[in-house]
């Protein structure tokens, strides 16, 4: 079922002319992972925060079309938004990091032993465990960056808006968070997700949205990156921006496995 | 600077480095030098202590135990005002985008070097090549935050470069920049290599520190594990895992069809890809 649906939306910041969202339809449903791909200032941040209903009602602007999110029924209406910068989205009010993954669950009142069990089972998914009793202060970019997942993850939300949630692990982390994100979904959760790491998304996106300029101009599978038209954006994957600058044929692989086969065409083996 | 005996000048160096948070240790002997316009990558996990070198390179902590030298000078002598000022090395770190204060883009690159105390001829001057090496002319007169996260990211960089230090260390420059831009930064730093500046750039974006740089430092819990060329090591899957690295794409397609010389680098593959399909054999 659709659990965000974005129809005919535009938005402007406040004292701004153009928009920074223009006439953007999309839709996610539960258990898939929709990445947003686009150059810096495509409008990915902007769109995941009206789909957090953070923007306008937060930081204010205009919008117009329709913003629809349904959520699981009685008090599972939730979604979580990962922010691009995780050290602002720290509640400041925890001396623990168990503490700090606790603040979102009991905010929403729940009693004692569910915010435990599922303060643990966030932290344990985020491979944070062994952090529970630092004091956030002290985390490094990377545990922070999982901390702040963590919590999300711990008010169980439907809906999962992450902004480049990545950009602060190291490789081993990043991939290790590219899997936890399309496990959530497996498991139901709808993803929308923004992100410059585009060759981790063939094995992560059911879907890719390209945004410019706050426009979508193509969206599709995750083969779209491999498309003439994304490479020549600089948005392709790197194996297909190796073999486009090869001057080899099209299609493109988008991954290794991809590239493979295809070389196997290409030698006549 | 320091290299009176005609050989490479060295920018950088560390002897026997320890260094601990209270009770937490960080670094342990960590030895290295970089010489005048070398490209070093310092990578691993998140908590080995990237970040740890980096404020000792800058003065901004003291080795427990050890020397970190710079152009011949202890930083253990000198403030870290003291030794950005001397030229001898600037820094960007993490986050260092919301940092900006100045009313336009170029008043704020133009801070490091006025409080050098450089005349203001060469302030312009030195402005004028950081804005045009990262491509922020137009931007110019831009406050800096109505830009973009992004370009302000790029910004702190131009403000860096203006100081024109003899060292530059960076803290993840392309963190969360898209490919446009991130080859803007790779473009800029080999430019400032070519003319003698030496680079220790942390970073996880292994694609990016093979496209810009040579030779990669590996640190593993506060030790330094790996100190080789980058080509070799970037192509090495069963080297890079057991220190939290991945084999970056390129690398792992080369590795895949077997590419002669195991190119780590798009442009290095995409030529070998191009000489293997069109039958010629490979030199």
């Amino acid at each position: 079922m659709t659990r965000l649906a974005l129809e005919r939306v535009s938005f402007w910041y406040p004292a701004t002319d153009g928009p920074t969202l223009r006439d953007v339809s999309l839709e996610v449903a539960a258990g898939e992972v929709v990445a947003l791909v686009g150059s810096g200032g495509a409008g990915a941040s902007t769109l995941l925060l009206v789909a957090g209903d953070l923007a306008p009602r937060v930081v204010g602007g205009k919008l117009e079309g329709r913003v629809h999110f349904e959520g699981r029924g009685k008090g599972k209406e939730r979604r979580g938004i990962v922010l691009p910068t995780p050290w602002t989205q720290v509640s400041g009010m925890a001396f623990t990091v168990w503490d700090e993954v606790a603040f979102g669950p009991a905010n929403l009142g729940w009693p004692r032993d569910e915010i435990a069990r599922h303060v643990d089972r966030a932290l344990e998914r985020l491979g944070s465990a062994e952090l529970r009793a630092r004091d956030p202060a002290t985390l490094s970019g990377g545990e922070l960056q999982r901390v702040i997942i963590a919590g999300i993850l711990a008010m169980d939300p439907a809906l999962l808006l992450l902004d480049e949630p990545a950009a602060e692990l190291d490789p081993a982390g990043a991939r290790d968070v590219w899997r936890l994100v399309r496990a959530l979904a497996n498991e139901g959760r709808a993803v929308l997700v923004a992100t410059s790491d585009l060759d981790a998304l063939p094995e992560l996106a059911d879907r890719v949205v390209w945004l410019e300029r706050g426009r979508v101009m193509d969206a599709g599978p995750p083969s779209l990156l491999a498309s003439e038209a994304l490479c020549a954006a600089q948005l392709g994957t790197r194996v297909a921006g190796v073999w486009r600058a090869a001057g080899l044929s099209t299609p493109y692989p988008a991954t290794v496995a991809d590239a493979v086969r295809r070389w196997k065409e290409v030698m006549g083996r | 600077m320091e290299g009176s005996d005609g050989t490479l000048t060295t920018a950088l160096r560390l002897d026997g480095v320890s260094f601990a948070y209270g009770a937490l240790p960080a670094l342990s002997g960590v030895s290295f030098a970089l010489a005048a316009g070398e490209r070093v990558a310092l990578l691993g996990r998140n908590g080995a202590g990237k970040s740890t070198v980096a404020r000792l390179v800058t003065g901004l902590l003291r080795p427990a135990a050890g020397t970190v030298s710079l152009g011949g000078w202890d930083t253990r002598d000198r403030t870290p005002d003291a030794l950005a000022r001397s030229g001898r090395v600037g820094s960007v770190f993490q986050h260092a985008d919301e940092q900006l204060f100045a009313r336009t883009l170029e008043d704020d690159v133009s801070f490091g070097p006025r409080a050098a105390g450089l005349p203001e001829r060469d302030v312009r001057r030195r402005v004028a090549a950081a804005l045009a090496a990262l491509e922020l002319e137009p931007l110019a007169r831009e406050h800096p935050y109505d830009l973009p996260p992004a370009l302000r990211k790029l910004a702190a960089l131009a403000g860096a470069l203006a100081l024109e230090p003899a060292l530059l260390v960076l803290d993840e420059p392309t963190a969360a920049l898209d490919r446009a831009l991130s080859a803007r930064v790779t473009r800029a730093l080999l430019e400032r290599a070519a003319g003698g500046v030496a680079l220790l750039v942390i970073t996880h974006d292994l694609t990016f520190a093979a496209e810009a740089l040579e030779r990669g430092l590996v640190l593993d819990r506060g030790r330094l594990a790996c100190d080789e060329p980058l080509a070799a090591l970037l192509g090495s899957a069963a080297r890079l895992e057991p220190l939290g690295l991945a084999l970056p794409p390129v690398a792992a397609l080369s590795a895949a069809l077997d590419l002669p010389g195991r190119p780590v680098r798009a442009a290095d593959a995409a030529r070998a890809l191009a000489r293997v399909a069109g039958g010629r054999p490979a030199p």
